[in-house]
Formats: C-alpha cells, sequence, structure tokens
C-alpha cells in the first residue's frame, strides 16, 4: 500500500515537477480572483489540511483518532488563555497551544495505544466526549456553552493580520511548514519505523523496532499538528467553544483523511483542497452537503481504498494491465 | 433517604431497560459482522419518526405501528448491509468508517424530509403509578413494559430457534459457524437488520417521552457504546449487566451529586475499563 504511495510521489520529476505546479496554481486562486470570500475558503483549506496532517501522522503508525478535535482544542484554549489572560504574543501562543497539545497526548498516549484497530478508535471516541464535558463544567476557564468570542486576531511581531488577504500568506506557510515536517518524516528513518509498525506490528517489534515508543511517538506530534491547527483556528475565526471542538469536528477531519488517502503522503491535503470547498460548489443544494460527503465517504472506501491522492497510481495500474 | 434511593433504584432500572435495547443490537452487529456501527443511533431515530408517522399520520394504533417498525427496521438493516457493509466484511476500521459515512446519510436525510425542529408525539397513557411516596409515570412503565416483553422475545429466539443459533455461533466463531453450514449470505443481514430492528423500536417506544426530531439519535448511540464497551464488544450477557449498571450508576449520581457529574463519572469508568479491561466487564479477549 505505502510503496505505491511512494512511487507516485516521488516518481518520475516530470510528474512531480507538474504536480507542484498544479499545487502552486491553485494556492494562487484567491489572488487572480481577489475574492475576499476565495480569500477565506483558501484559509480555511490551509487550516483543514494542517490538522487533517496531524491525523495522518497518527494514521501513519496504524492508528485512527477520533480525539482529533479535542487535541485541536486544547491547543485552542492554551493559545487562547496564554494570550488573553497572559498576554503573550499569538505567535508565541500558537506554538504554545501545539506543545500543551503534544504533552497531553505523549502522557495518555503511553497506556491509550494499548489498544487497536476499532477498541483505539472507541476510546479516543469517549475522549474527546469527556474533553467536551470536562470543558462544560469549567466555564470559568472555557467560557462554558456560549463560548469566548472576540478572541484576539493572528498578529506576526506587533502587526495584525486584520484582514483576508494578510492572513492567508500566513496561513501559507504555516502549512509549507507543516507539510514539510510530513515529508521529513515520511522520507527519513522515522517514516521507514511507523511504516514497519503499521504494516506489521509484531514483525516490527521482533526485527528490534520499539513499537509502543514509535506509536507514541507518532501520536504525540500528530496531536501537537492538531494543536497548532486549533489554535491557527479559534485566532482566524475569533470565537471558541467546548462545541466547536466536538464528535462531529473530530468525524471531519476522518473525512477529509479518506477521501485524501489514509496512508499517502499528500493524502491530507488532496482531501482538504477537495471537501472543504465543496459546499461552495453545491450552493444551490446545500442541505444535501452533508449526504454527499457521506455518499463520497463510502464511495472512497469502497473504491479508492487508497483515496484521491492514490488515485493517479491506482489508474496508471490498470493501464499498464491493458 | 431510603425513599430517595428507591426511586433512583426504579428511575435506574428503567434508564438501563432502555438502554440494553440500543446496546444489544450494538453488540450483537458487531458480534456477528464486527462492525462497529456508528449509524446505530441514527436508526432509533428513524424508529422515533417511523412510530410518528404510523401513530398521528395514518392512525394506527401504538403496538400495529411498533410491529411494523420492526419489520421495516429490518428490511432496512438487510438493504445498507448489501449497500454499505458488505464490501468492508474484513475490514473491521473501513467498515467503522463506512457507518460514519452513513449516519450522516441519515441524519441529514431526516433532516430533508421533517425538518430541523421537535415534534411532539401525542401521550399514549397518562397518570402515575404510586407507591407510599414513589412515583413512576405511566407512559414510562409502558415503556419499561414493552421493552421487556421484547427483549424477552429476543431472548427466546436467539436461545431456542435455528437461525438464533446461528447468530450466536457466527458471534462464537465465523468459520467454524459457516463450514457447520451457517449461511452467511442470510445471517449477515439478519443479524444487521434485527439489531437495527432493536434500536427502531427503542426509538419507537421513547417517542412519547422524548419526542422526535432528526438528532435525537445521537444521545442513545453514546450510551449503547458506553454499555457495549463496559460489557465487551459482542458479549450479550455483558451488555446486559452493563446496561443496568449505567442505568443505576447515572440515576444515583444525578439524584446525589449532578446530571453532568453523572456523564463524566461514566466517561471516566469507560476509559478505566478499556484501559484495565479492554474486552469488557464479560467480553473475551480479541484472539
Amino acid at each position: 500500500m505505502s510503496s505505491a504511495v511512494t512511487r507516485t510521489a516521488s516518481g518520475p520529476g516530470a510528474m512531480a515537477l507538474l504536480w507542484a505546479v498544479a499545487l502552486v496554481a491553485v494556492a494562487l486562486i484567491p489572488w487572480i480572483t481577489g475574492s475576499t470570500f476565495h480569500f477565506h475558503i483558501a484559509i480555511m483549506v490551509c487550516i483543514s489540511a494542517m490538522a487533517t496532517g496531524g491525523l495522518a501522522v497518527t494514521a501513519w503508525v496504524g492508528q485512527l483518532s477520533l480525539a482529533h478535535a479535542a487535541f485541536a482544542g486544547i491547543g485552542a484554549y492554551t493559545s487562547v488563555l496564554l494570550v488573553t489572560r497572559l498576554d503573550l504574543p499569538v505567535l508565541l501562543g500558537l506554538p504554545a497551544g501545539a506543545l500543551v497539545a503534544g504533552g497531553v497526548a505523549f502522557v495518555i498516549g503511553a497506556p491509550l495505544l494499548r489498544l487497536r484497530g476499532v477498541y483505539f478508535v472507541l476510546i479516543t471516541f469517549a475522549l474527546n466526549e469527556l474533553f467536551r464535558l470536562i470543558m462544560l463544567e469549567i466555564p470559568e476557564y472555557s467560557g462554558g456553552s456560549s463560548g469566548i468570542a472576540g478572541i484576539p486576531k493572528l498578529s506576526i511581531f506587533g502587526a495584525t493580520l486584520s484582514s483576508y488577504e494578510a492572513v492567508y500568506p500566513f496561513a501559507l506557510v504555516c502549512l509549507a511548514l507543516v507539510m514539510g515536517l510530513l515529508v521529513l518524516i515520511r522520507k527519513g528513518q522515522l517514516g521507514r519505523r511507523f511504516g514497519a509498525v503499521e504494516e506489521n506490528l509484531a514483525l516490527a517489534e521482533a526485527s528490534g523496532i520499539p513499537t509502543a515508543r514509535t506509536q507514541n511517538l507518532a501520536f504525540t506530534i500528530g496531536s501537537a499538528i492538531a494543536g497548532f491547527a486549533g489554535a491557527f483556528l479559534a485566532h482566524y475565526v475569533g470565537f471558541i467553544s467546548p462545541e466547536t471542538f466536538g464528535f462531529q469536528l473530530s468525524v471531519s477531519y476522518v473525512i477529509m483523511l479518506v477521501t485524501g488517502g489514509r496512508l499517502a503522503l499528500w493524502g491530507p491535503l488532496v482531501g482538504a483542497l477537495f471537501l472543504t470547498p465543496l459546499p461552495e460548489f453545491l450552493r444551490g443544494a446545500v442541505e444535501y452537503q452533508h449526504i454527499i460527503y457521506g455518499v463520497i465517504l463510502i464511495a472512497v472506501l469502497r473504491f479508492l481504498p487508497q483515496g484521491l491522492a492514490g488515485l493517479p497510481a491506482q489508474l496508471s495500474r490498470k493501464e499498464g494491465r491493458a | 433517604m431510603s425513599f430517595l434511593i428507591a426511586q433512583s433504584l426504579i428511575n435506574g432500572v428503567i434508564l438501563g431497560t432502555l438502554y440494553l435495547l440500543m446496546a444489544i443490537g450494538f453488540t450483537l452487529a458487531f458480534g456477528v459482522m464486527r462492525i462497529v456501527n456508528f449509524a446505530h443511533g441514527e436508526f432509533y431515530m428513524i424508529g422515533a419518526f417511523c412510530a410518528l408517522i404510523g401513530v398521528t399520520w395514518l392512525g394506527l394504533p401504538y403496538p400495529v405501528t411498533l410491529a411494523l417498525t420492526i419489520v421495516f427496521a429490518i428490511l432496512m438493516g438487510a438493504v445498507v448491509e448489501r449497500l454499505v457493509f458488505r464490501p468492508f466484511r474484513n475490514d473491521e476500521l473501513s467498515g467503522m468508517i463506512a457507518s460514519l459515512g452513513l449516519a450522516m446519510i441519515l441524519q441529514h436525510g431526516a433532516l430533508i424530509l421533517f425538518g430541523p425542529d421537535p415534534q411532539a408525539f401525542p401521550a399514549m397513557v397518562t397518570g402515575v403509578f404510586k407507591w407510599g411516596a414513589l412515583i413512576v409515570p405511566k407512559s414510562r412503565a409502558l415503556a419499561l413494559g414493552i421493552g421487556i416483553v421484547i427483549l424477552l422475545i429476543f431472548y427466546l429466539f436467539l436461545m431456542h430457534t435455528r437461525h438464533g443459533r446461528a447468530l450466536r455461533a457466527l458471534v462464537q466463531d465465523q468459520e467454524v459457524a459457516a463450514v457447520f453450514g451457517v449461511r452467511l449470505e442470510i445471517m449477515y443481514p439478519l443479524g444487521l437488520g434485527l439489531g437495527i430492528a432493536l434500536a427502531a423500536v427503542a426509538g419507537g417506544l421513547m417517542a412519547p417521552l422524548f419526542g422526535v426530531s432528526p438528532f435525537i439519535g445521537a444521545t442513545p448511540l453514546l450510551k449503547a457504546f458506553i454499555v457495549v464497551i463496559l460489557g465487551g464488544l459482542g458479549s450479550i450477557p455483558g451488555a446486559a449487566l452493563a446496561a443496568i449498571l449505567l442505568g443505576l450508576i447515572e440515576s444515583f449520581t444525578s439524584s446525589f451529586i449532578s446530571a453532568s457529574a453523572a456523564d463524566i463519572v461514566t466517561f471516566a469508568l469507560v476509559i478505566g475499563v478499556l484501559l484495565v479491561r479492554p474486552a469488557g466487564l464479560l467480553g473475551r479477549a480479541e484472539a
């Protein structure tokens, strides 16, 4: 499975160049049209892609987390509380959010990751609910069910990014950093270790890979990325509540990941790029949006088990056979 | 104080029976087909709407409506098995993700058909039973009574019929069951259909108490999850024990502490059980 994916990613240089050009072209769309609405959509794509990228890191060691929204929430609340209560700059709040989310994941990861497959999904599902309930119980920090509004906007070295046009380049840089981190992990020794653990846990263990520590590392990195994306989302949207980071958000990250490609390096980006703007194309049929998401999810699972990112490889293999 | 304890006990048993209706179907689908069905709560919702349509639109008697709901749900289970779950028979994780998609489709389908507003359900019975200081509303007693009858019928079916034995054999060991002539092509849709029917009938029973809307499936799904995790995925006796336990815990914590504390206590319990005994209180360890 993963070998097919690496083949596309690192395959013929011309192909990689083509993809890079296409990606840059897509990233330029808001500047070409100049529409603030397109800027907003593009920023949301960046945030979703970052969060889904975090989910992908955990998926690379064979675990699917339904608590991803909770980690985004931990990052968001950490950053918002640091910025509003301690007057820290937002630029420090974002990594602090990542740090705390990653720290929590590291601590609870060791016992959690003893569970595998559907059991891990179930416990992370329960954790996400527990996070929401606990946050609702401490309204002096979380704002309770009415949430926290008027969160300070993103700012860099004192310069507030007040317009969509100003936020977008920053979002692109953050996304590039996250994707860069993903590439580094995937192409490095750690990526091979992740792959070995995902493909055959017992064999990896027997070959001397510390599987428990490897899985925990992936979970920690993935959740830290979620924390970063959550903090970004909080400062961009300006409002958070415990309900923001509920089950639905976790599910939407899972949908993006699966649609993009569960094990593909570029899967999270492809999934976010495809699904985030989709509702806008369905303007005339807003009420069908979630039904279409559901159908896409089931259809991708059924016919494109490697996701949209695996589509070129799947097509070329079919051609090769014919 | 002793009155409060007795009242909590009664409320706990009522809650527990309803959770059991939800949880048995859920655990059956997992035991038979290895599917963790995130759409289970949506079938509760569909059952409630079936009951609403039967009683208020078609003017059918309540028991007839419930019977029709069960038939409809079994058929729906067979269709869903064929269209959504069949390709993922040997892939638990993909099957589960597919059920997330199914849940979205069903919930938003209901939203389009019926709108977001909660709809009132006519009361089937009114008044209360009183024993001294203890009070049980008749509407709850009715739901409890029918629920117990349905659970008994289901128990007899499972223990004393050919298909029931086949289902239990599948839960124990798929391959051996298949070798002994259990026909998967019939038993998979039947297992899922029966599980869904139990959820739907729970929806039909609860509709007069809690009203009907497209969003009512979330809470019962959560309860079924909790019960099934506590009892062990796929274990029916485990589900029975855990359902009553959960009902009692909820009723006692909310009487003596608070309702939100009840939720946190149960979730902490779930996480604790999963960590100490991942297979649940009465579940078998994974092979």
